[in-house]
């Protein structure tokens, strides 16, 4: 039985653990009463805060129960927020704004929001970063760099996350036979340390308040070791602690779904381990992982093949760490999750479930500490539910994706623009985007005052139940095929997911599924709205062309070296993490990918 | 019989968005047309050589990645460069191609862009409107051309069901023969394609002169599309010294298409070191190189998972191959696997050989031992000088 089976196992053996807990609380009067006495203290002690209109809420709202099996059924089916399985939320508080004045906050008389920020972080609690990270990346290093210090402007914590250009995800350089017009599309072009060096000018990376993430895969260690090689030149060798961020480096789901590898599956997975032995070692504030389902989700499967996909692409990549031997308190707290948001009901809870499966697998079949449990997740709004015809609509797609993304408690959230299906988003709408999540955690009393206003109805509750038995499904049949590699070699997952999509795509034709200005609701135009474009000047192209030339001409003799002594590492089956640092200083992305795949060959595509 | 048109689809290089392509191929099918599908993230090189090459109608682009101005008219330039501006391009990329867009690759010569909420009956309808009329054509302007071309009449002349009178290039002696002809069979799944592209890797490195054609099969009812598919998977094989081209067996039953024998004599007379063939995923009873007399060497290649000991005895190609390959060794099964075919092939008492591989491994030792093999089995037939066994 692979791990996975394990997971299965363990997620049944608490469930009926928890259904003994509720049996036993009714039956054991002295069990019984110590988890009323417990009840009743969380209420006591819940903090009270109060609305502008004065009226007076609970910061955590619990359900009204007063019987001992029900309160069991809550805490160990449910748990509190922060606390086992994690189903209501992975840390204690969320989106609440600052407390002021508990006991006696009266109508009119409150702080000034800044000041109460300040009084927030300054209480020796963690400082609250807001949960808006935006992605974007355009052009050329400097002109993203422009764009992150545009977003970044009124924030008090810099979370930049970045999008790379089509030759950055495929490891390839700018200077590469045919892609000239897509240097600088659809995200940044990057194909030298001295790219990085540009891209995050001007913010302090070592800083608490600062993280990068790197939507990338196919090539991530190669690109994670010019971030550490970028943030060693502008600040020294002691920034290497101190760096916090993300980076994609998901191999699984690019195979399963979005077609960015560029190494065979074995061999991604081997240089994606040693990035991970030697960050987790020496940057333990990185998160050298982020387990994504949204491309799975944009590629077209059903939500719950969404989560128990990249449920189970976690644990297989657990098994796989652990394999290597690096310890799982050491790997797991480091690892974290990325979903799409739709508008299929699923979504109302399917972070949720996730959160709580992962956390009973990982403590049971793996043995993690209680930070080890963490579903630490990034939610997306979904891309593909946004369509051209009257693409203003696409305004309001997004706010109600926002809104089950928060009920889920999301820690981090992107929302999309409504400009999205045409191109690079604007600063127009990626404003709007951002905005959407200001309204609705800000503006709005939905999320601020009590962090679970909206939690545990009926209707979540049968969603909840639902999707726990589909992806638990799902994982017995990765399990009856040998596993996730296995399966993925296999390309069930990508069966899977092109059937859920092709569905898809037919129920919108049929009408069966509503698309409102595309088969409802139509207005009969077909034009493309003006949209203002973000396109890369040629100008601009032929810039990274000539600044790649010179890298190039400069590190000829050194880079050569360089590629030796990484083909030899790579041959020798050693951890080739470290020398791939001393590779970026003077090679470039594609002359390195190049070198890689003459040793361990390049990815085969599954059609 | 109306003769099916052929067209590539592919996705630009550094785009991996495959989801639309796939649906309008299946749909493209659907309707009777061939499709040779060159997969994602391929370059306008590749998308060129291919197009020439097999001899198709139309190039559909499939781009959501953005560059799609410049790429598009790449392979428009590319085209007029080799002479092959018959070939037409069209595409789309849902809402990334703008109007503006569309109308600037349209005067750089790309033929259509079909927008968001196009539907695939329309592309259908115009891929058959504007593709399916017979074409005038300048003289070919490289031998490949010209070849791709002949190939295109060969099998035309067989889909209008007036057989070619084609004496002059059938069954020819080995005295005029340039080639060394392999032939691979074996059941679908088996991992031909992915051999015979791990072959042509070796092939192409061990002689920096050499050239190789490949003859590719996929299955097809007579009247109905194709999808083509093999070249997405040969990613080694997209090559300048490489020909290659891919038949759909057009109602024929064995694993090749009527046009097949008429096709690799054609191929076999034209100065390539190695002719390939490789036919569709074959049942039992299937030997499809026995009449031809062109093949000098035959391959089955075998899924370790072909069932119960009693089935070894009913597979006819077992008796007739020169070569058998057990691919997929890493598999549990692989060991009995051998062992069964191994006993198996010596009842045949006819040296012939067996061989373990794993063609999806990078550098696999299996294959590096059939590369050995076959080169020297072929320079001995032929009395090859060079030494192709290292």
């Amino acid at each position: 039985m692979s791990k996975l089976g394990q997971v299965v196992e363990a997620v049944e053996k608490y469930n009926g653990f928890v259904l003994n807990q509720v049996k036993r609380a009714r039956s054991d009067k002295k069990f019984g009463r110590e988890l009323t006495d417990r009840w009743d203290e969380t209420k006591a002690k819940t903090p009270v805060t109060h609305t502008p209109t004065g009226l007076p809420l609970p910061r955590l709202a619990l359900p009204e129960i007063d019987e001992p099996g029900e309160i069991a059924r809550y805490l160990f089916g449910e748990g509190l927020p922060g606390e086992f399985p994690f189903l209501n939320g992975a840390y204690r508080e969320m989106y609440l704004e600052p407390v002021r004045e508990i006991e006696t906050g009266s109508y009119g008389k409150k702080t000034s929001g800044d000041g109460a920020k300040e009084k927030a972080s300054g209480n020796g609690a963690q400082p609250l970063e807001e949960p808006t990270r935006l992605f974007s990346g355009l052009m050329l290093a400097e002109d993203t760099n422009e764009r992150f210090h545009y977003l970044t402007q009124h924030q008090r914590t810099h979370r930049l996350s970045t999008a790379f250009d089509g030759p950055t995800l495929y490891g390839i350089d700018s200077d590469a036979d045919g892609v000239f017009g897509k240097i600088g599309e659809g995200g940044v072009a990057i194909d030298t340390v001295e790219d990085m060096v540009r891209l995050y000018d001007g913010f302090d990376l070592g800083s608490p308040n600062f993280s990068a993430s790197m939507t990338i895969s196919g090539p991530a260690p190669i690109i994670m070791a010019m971030y550490i090689a970028a943030a060693k030149r502008r600040f020294g060798p002691k920034v290497v602690p101190k760096l916090r961020g993300t980076i994609q480096a998901d191999i699984f789901k690019e195979v399963q779904a979005q077609n960015e590898t560029i190494f065979p599956i074995e061999a991604s997975l081997r240089f994606l381990t040693d990035m991970v032995e030697f960050t987790t070692r020496e940057m333990p504030r990185w998160y050298p992982i982020s387990i994504s389902g949204y491309h799975i989700g944009e590629a077209g499967s059903t939500p719950v093949q969404q989560a128990a996909y990249t449920l189970s692409n976690g644990f297989a990549y657990a098994e796989m760490f652990s394999a290597r031997g690096i310890p799982v308190d050491q790997f797991g707290p480091r690892l974290s999750f990325f979903l799409d948001c739709g508008l299929d009901a699923e979504y109302i809870a399917l972070a949720r479930v996730s959160r709580r499966i992962w956390a009973v697998g990982m403590r049971d079949a793996f043995g993690a500490g209680p930070r080890g449990q963490l579903f630490k997740l990034h939610t997306q709004t979904s891309g593909r539910s946004l369509i051209a015809a009257e693409f203003k609509n696409n305004l309001t797609r997004t706010a109600a994706e926002l809104m089950l993304a928060y009920m889920n408690a999301t820690n981090s959230c992107h929302s999309n623009s409504a400009d999205e299906p045409f191109t690079t988003p604007s600063e127009e709408w990626i404003r709007l985007a951002a905005h959407g999540q200001a309204i609705l955690l800000e503006e709005s009393g939905i999320f601020k005052h009590t962090m679970n206003m909206l939690s545990g109805s009926p209707g979540m509750k049968a969603v909840e139940r639902a999707v726990e038995v589909a992806i638990l499904d799902e994982f017995r049949e990765i399990e009856r095929l040998g596993g996730v590699l296995a399966a993925v070699e296999d390309r069930y997952q990508r069966s899977q997911i092109q059937s859920a999509a092709h569905r898809y795509e037919q129920q919108i034709y049929e009408g069966t599924r509503p698309i409102i200005g595309l088969n409802r609701y139509r207005n009969g135009s077909d034009d493309i709205p003006e949209v203002k474009l973000a396109r890369t000047p040629r100008k601009k192209q032929q810039l990274q062309v000539d600044r790649l030339a010179k890298f190039k001409k400069k590190n000829a003799g050194k880079a050569k070296r360089a590629l030796d002594r990484l083909a030899g590492v790579v041959d020798r089956g050693e951890n080739c993490f470290p020398t791939l640092l001393e590779a970026v200083e003077v090679c470039s992305l594609g002359q390195i990918t190049g070198r890689l795949q003459e040793v361990v060959g390049r990815f085969r595509p599954m059609v | 019989m109306a003769v099916p048109i052929r067209i590539l689809t592919a996705v630009p290089i550094c785009d991996g968005h495959d989801s639309a392509i796939n649906t309008i191929n299946l749909e493209f099918i659907r309707h009777g047309i061939e499709v040779i599908y060159l997969g994602y993230h391929r370059s306008v090189g590749d998308i060129v050589r291919a197009a020439i090459q097999e001899d198709v109608r139309a190039i559909g682009i499939s781009s959501y990645n953005g560059g799609h101005v410049e790429f598009f008219a790449e392979v428009v330039s590319q085209l007029r460069k080799h002479g092959a501006d018959y070939i037409e391009v069209f595409g789309g990329g849902g809402g990334t191609i703008t109007h503006d867009d569309a109308a600037a690759m349209k005067r750089k010569g790309v033929d259509t862009i079909f927008f968001a909420g196009t539907s695939l009956m329309e592309m259908t309808d115009y891929v058959r409107k504007h593709y399916g009329k017979p074409r005038e054509r300048t003289a070919p302007k490289s031998s490949g051309m010209q070849l791709a071309r002949k190939l295109t009449e060969i099998e035309e002349a067989y889909a209008k069901g007036k057989r070619r009178p084609a004496k002059q290039i059938r069954n020819p002696q080995p005295a005029i023969r340039k080639s060394n002809v392999i032939g691979f069979t074996g059941p679908g799944g088996a991992g031909k394609t992915t051999l015979i592209d791990e072959l042509v890797l070796r092939f192409l490195s061990h002689d920096p002169k050499g050239c190789i054609a490949i003859l590719s099969h996929d299955p097809s009812v007579v009247g109905e599309g194709a999808l083509l598919g093999d070249r997405a998977t040969m990613i080694n094989s997209q090559d300048d010294r490489v020909f290659m081209r891919s038949m759909a067996t057009r109602g024929q039953a064995g694993g090749l298409s009527p046009a097949t024998h008429d096709c690799l004599a054609l191929l076999a007379q034209s100065n390539f070191d190695y002719v390939i063939i490789e036919t569709v995923g074959t049942g039992q009873e299937a030997m499809p190189f026995q009449k031809n007399g062109i093949v000098d060497e035959t391959v089955l290649v075998m899924n370790p998972d072909y069932g119960s000991r009693l089935q070894l005895q009913k597979i006819v190609m077992l008796d007739l191959a020169d070569i058998v390959v057990v691919n997929k060794s890493d598999l549990q099964r692989a060991r009995t696997a051998h062992t069964e075919i191994e006993q198996r092939l010596g009842q045949n008492r006819r040296g012939q050989r067996l061989i373990d591989t794993v063609a999806k491994r990078h550098r696999d030792p299996g294959v590096d031992q059939l590369f050995g093999l076959i080169a020297g089995n072929l320079s001995r037939r032929v009395g090859m000088t060079a030494d192709l066994s290292s």
